[in-house]
């Protein structure tokens, strides 16, 4: 279902069923964790910046709502550095300085948690690519932690099938980027 | 999990299998029956439901029988639920879903308010607006001199908000009242504030009509709240061609801790920029401050917040009797300032909102008008506790209780006074929501003073109603009360506390790009404090003849931003029309304008941002027409105060670059003060015959500024 969403509409109705069974299953923190991913991308869809917001408010509910039943989980704090970095880009000017530090904060204790985890490593080196090098990012900087991302994503193996293992070929097409 | 994953993987790879026993459809609209696309329905405690198609539209198959509960639910509005007795066959049930309250549905109270916030989207001005207005140079007030109902002043500090002086606005950190909220006053020479905007995530301004939280002011309050746990560990360097400083923040899991120190000299800049003043020994400040931080529990915070900063200088003034004019009058200030406090706040049950607070302050300052020696000591000891206590969905009531205890004296050469001041209020208010458009809030304070020996009632009243998405209509009342001067106090026997009643009809229009307010006022004021001799020096001892001053001030504020019609580009223009007149002259019946106030005030500030240049440039440009000035030559019922100043005009610029520096984020910062070079004049100060007479203008006739702010720790983990 949501290997197949293309749409943010598709996104929205995958959100939907993975909120019905972390409605009904709320010992696993996994269903959460797939609707704050699902929401997050239908996110991408929605022009209006006060339905952004809220989408994005809820993905943060749902996705703190998987941390606290399984706490210290790289993934999920991941999820909450994306959601955090996607806040950002409703007001840039105003947001921009005080959230961009929260969401690296968020990243790096995604790293402590689980240093083999990539997706930690793409989002940062997603954040450093589209940062101008005046505030500290630029295609250099980036590139140097997508190369340890793609490198993490070779070596990365989910303990089962259900387990995030998403953000190999993004992290490949930006490392391509960066490298023109 | 086994079992669990076996299930989950059914439904993520394949499409839902069922045995069909029940078939659940129906439609999903909200209250004007649009439909809610993307709508979850779900059988609660089952893996059961479907999504609302475009139209609204949803159907899904159920093998659960008897009795459950089925669930609506969308982003941005209200769940609803209804019971369904499920035994197979076709179901149709349609669901109404009403709209969650949110900043743009619901109407708020904004009459006399201008509110900066980086939390909350529709705000009028960012914290970040207030350092890069040109004219602000960093200072919150120089910012807030822009917005409509204030007066740019430049021989003296303050805000002087719609006809109101300097002592009628109030300054609150976390709800603790800063006694002394500028550096300390010289004659003629305006100070800034001492607090950083950077210490505060909030700052709400109000010109008007506020609510009953607040009290002992009579124009306005400006309260600022203050950060909470800072993201991570950081540092900042600052170098200014005035001085420089730096600071630390160490945070940990639910703590942090920060120090900063600033040193300033402005003899360097002194030597370098024309000074229109004689300084003698030119400013010079040292500033600490401690700022400690504990999240006591998921919804609890514990702020502890100490500064201490010291400052001198002395200056000649001009003897105006002197006819050989070769004859200087000197004047010193040493100033010792501590504000300390100590806050609490936890949510209680989502619903109880608690907040307490203490703090304790201290002023001291020398002062040589020579051959004269004065020293002023004003200490302050504060408590304040309040309760808030949400209903249903948004209404809200609030109450809570503050006690300032205010011992003070003061040195003439040996003549030593002092007194005490011990004040009480508690209030009672509440937020009732009629409808979402639809906000009354109604209020009560009840004060007490005790070197007055009088207490008072102030009801306040306001009334805000929403017209369509963007905009809304805002009428509100209120008695302000506040306890004339101390130094009045300390000589005469007053009975009244000075009294002003607002009325104000606010209309807004906010988006998230633009904004327009147009807000129209009348204020009276009653029980003034009436002097023989106009004010003149804040350190000339002048008394208190009676209460029985009166005065009234009336206008419209026009505010216009917009954001959005020119890329990277930020304005915003205010026009501010002022008719007031108080009497508080005790030889004079008449009421007058005071000599504070301009009748036409305009605002124009412009922001652009060059990403390619990495860099922003501004300006500021501000036009007062005349003020009254005091002429001993008219001192006539007919001809006192008719005189005015010519028009102010002030024009400045700022530029700001963005770079690193090593590896850490910095910004330059250049601002240049009344480019245009405008001659300007405050005032005239007259000889005591009255035959010659100086002009009060600035300080210098341009100023500048640059410095370069360094912030180290942002990118200490991408190594």
């Amino acid at each position: 279902m949501l290997k197949d969403a293309k749409t943010g509409e598709d996104y929205t109705n995958a959100a939907n069923a993975f909120e019905r069974i972390a409605k009904a299953e709320t010992k696993e923190w996994l269903p959460s964790y797939y609707e704050a991913f699902a929401l997050i991308l239908s996110a991408n869809d929605v022009s209006d910046a006060a339905k952004k917001d809220a989408v994005l408010d809820k993905a943060m509910e749902v996705a703190k709502a998987a941390e606290a039943i399984s706490p210290d989980n790289s993934e999920i704090v991941t999820l909450q550095s994306w959601i955090t970095s996607m806040k950002i880009s409703v007001d840039p000017m105003n947001r921009g300085q005080k959230l961009g530090m929260e969401a690296s904060v968020l990243t790096s204790r995604a790293i402590e948690l689980d240093p083999e985890n990539p997706r930690p490593y793409l989002l940062q080196g997603t954040g450093l690519f589209y940062t101008p090098e005046q505030f500290g990012g630029g295609k250099d900087k980036a590139q140097k932690v997508l190369e340890k991302a793609v490198e993490k994503f070779n070596s990365f193996k989910p303990k089962n099938k259900l387990m995030p293992n998403w953000g190999k070929e993004r992290a490949m097409s930006l490392l391509e980027e960066c490298k023109k | 999990m086994r079992p669990i994953l076996n299930l989950f993987s059914l439904l993520i790879l394949f499409p839902v299998i069922s045995f069909c026993q029940t078939t659940i459809s129906g439609r999903i609209t909200d209250a004007k029956n649009q439909p809610v696309a993307g709508a979850n329905v779900t059988i609660k405690d089952s893996y059961d439901g479907a999504s609302a198609d475009a139209n609204g539209a949803y159907k899904f198959s159920t093998s659960d029988e008897g009795d459950v509960i089925i669930v609506a639910s969308m982003v941005g509005f209200t769940s609803a639920e209804k019971r369904l007795h499920l035994s197979g066959g076709e179901v149709v049930v349609n669901f109404n879903l009403k709209e969650a309250s949110n900043e743009l549905n619901t109407v708020t109270i904004t009459a006399g308010v201008f509110e900066a916030s980086d939390e909350k989207k529709m705000v009028i001005l960012s914290p970040l607006d207030i350092v890069t207005t040109a004219s602000s140079v960093g200072d919150i007030y120089g910012a807030l001199q822009t917005l409509p109902g204030a007066q740019p002043t430049q021989e003296q500090e303050g805000l002087f908000v719609r006809g109101g002086d300097a002592s009628e606005a109030k300054t609150l950190i976390d709800g603790m009242l800063v006694a002394n909220p500028y550096f300390s006053s010289v004659p003629d020479v305006p100070q800034r504030g001492r607090f950083s905007p950077f210490l505060f995530k909030g700052t709400n301004f109000s010109t008007g009509g506020y609510s009953a939280q607040y009290g002992q002011a009579m124009s306005s309050v400006l309260v600022l709240e203050s950060e909470d746990l800072p993201p991570r560990s950081m540092g900042n360097i600052a170098l200014m061609t005035v001085g420089g400083g730096g600071g630390y923040t160490k945070r940990w899991e639910n703590t942090s801790l920060g120090a900063n120190a600033t040193y300033i000299n402005l003899a360097p800049y002194f030597a370098m920029n024309k000074q229109n003043r004689d300084w003698d020994a030119p400013p010079q400040s040292f500033s600490g401050s401690l700022v400690f931080r504990q999240k006591t529990s998921e919804t609890g915070m514990l702020k502890a917040f100490m500064n201490y900063q010291y400052s001198d200088l002395s200056l000649n003034y001009p003897n105006i009797d002197d006819v050989t004019n070769n004859s200087k009058m000197h004047f010193g200030l040493n100033n010792y300032n501590i504000f300390s406090m100590l806050s609490y706040k936890e949510v209680l049950d989502k619903k109880w909102t608690l907040n307490l607070a203490g703090s304790y302050s201290k002023d001291l300052s020398r002062v040589r008008p020579s051959p004269q020696s004065l020293v002023f000591s004003n200490q302050l000891w504060q408590a304040r506790g309040s309760v808030s206590h949400t209903l249903g969905e948004l209404s809200v009531i609030r109450a809570g209780a503050e006690v300032q205890y205010n011992p003070f004296s003061n040195l003439y050469n040996n003549h030593r006074m002092d007194s005490t001041e011990l004040y009480s209020a508690v209030f009672l208010e509440g937020d009732a929501y009629i409808t979402r458009k639809l906000v009354a809030r109604a209020g009560l304070r009840v004060e007490n003073s005790y070197l007055l020996r009088a207490s008072n009632i102030a009801p306040r009243l306001s009334v805000a109603y929403k017209l369509g998405k963007y905009d809304q209509l805002n009428f509100a009342y209120g008695d302000f009360y506040q306890t004339p001067d101390r130094n009045y106090l300390i000589q005469t026997n007053l009975d009244y506390f000075e009294k002003a009643t607002h009325y104000i009809l606010n209309y807004q229009y906010v988006d998230e790009k633009r904004t327009f307010r147009i807000e129209g006022y009348y204020k009276l004021y009653q029980n003034l404090v009436r002097t023989s001799n106009p004010v003149s020096n804040p350190y000339q001892p002048v008394l208190a003849e009676d209460s029985k001053g009166k005065g009234y001030a009336r206008g419209v504020d026009v505010f216009w931003r917009d954001k959005k019609t020119l890329k990277y580009t930020d304005y915003w223009i205010s026009y501010s029309y002022i008719d007031a007149k108080r009497s508080t002259l005790y030889y004079y019946s008449e009421e007058l304008q005071p000599t504070f106030t301009s009748n036409h005030i305009v605002n124009v500030v412009w922001k652009r941002w060059f990403p390619k240049l990495r860099s922003s440039f501004g300006f500021t440009y501000a036009y007062a027409s005349g003020r009254p000035y005091f002429n001993p030559n008219k001192v006539d019922e007919s001809n006192i105060l008719s005189d005015r100043t010519r028009d102010y005009h002030n024009l400045s610029i700022t530029a700001n670059y963005l770079t690193t520096i090593y590896k850490y984020f910095t910004v330059v910062s250049l601002t240049v003060g009344n480019v245009a070079g405008f001659d300007n004049v405050f005032t005239y100060n007259y000889s005591s015959d009255g035959l010659r007479r100086n002009a009060i203008g600035p300080t210098s006739k341009r100023t500048i500024f640059l410095g370069v702010f360094i912030n180290i720790g942002r990118d200490d983990d991408t190594e």
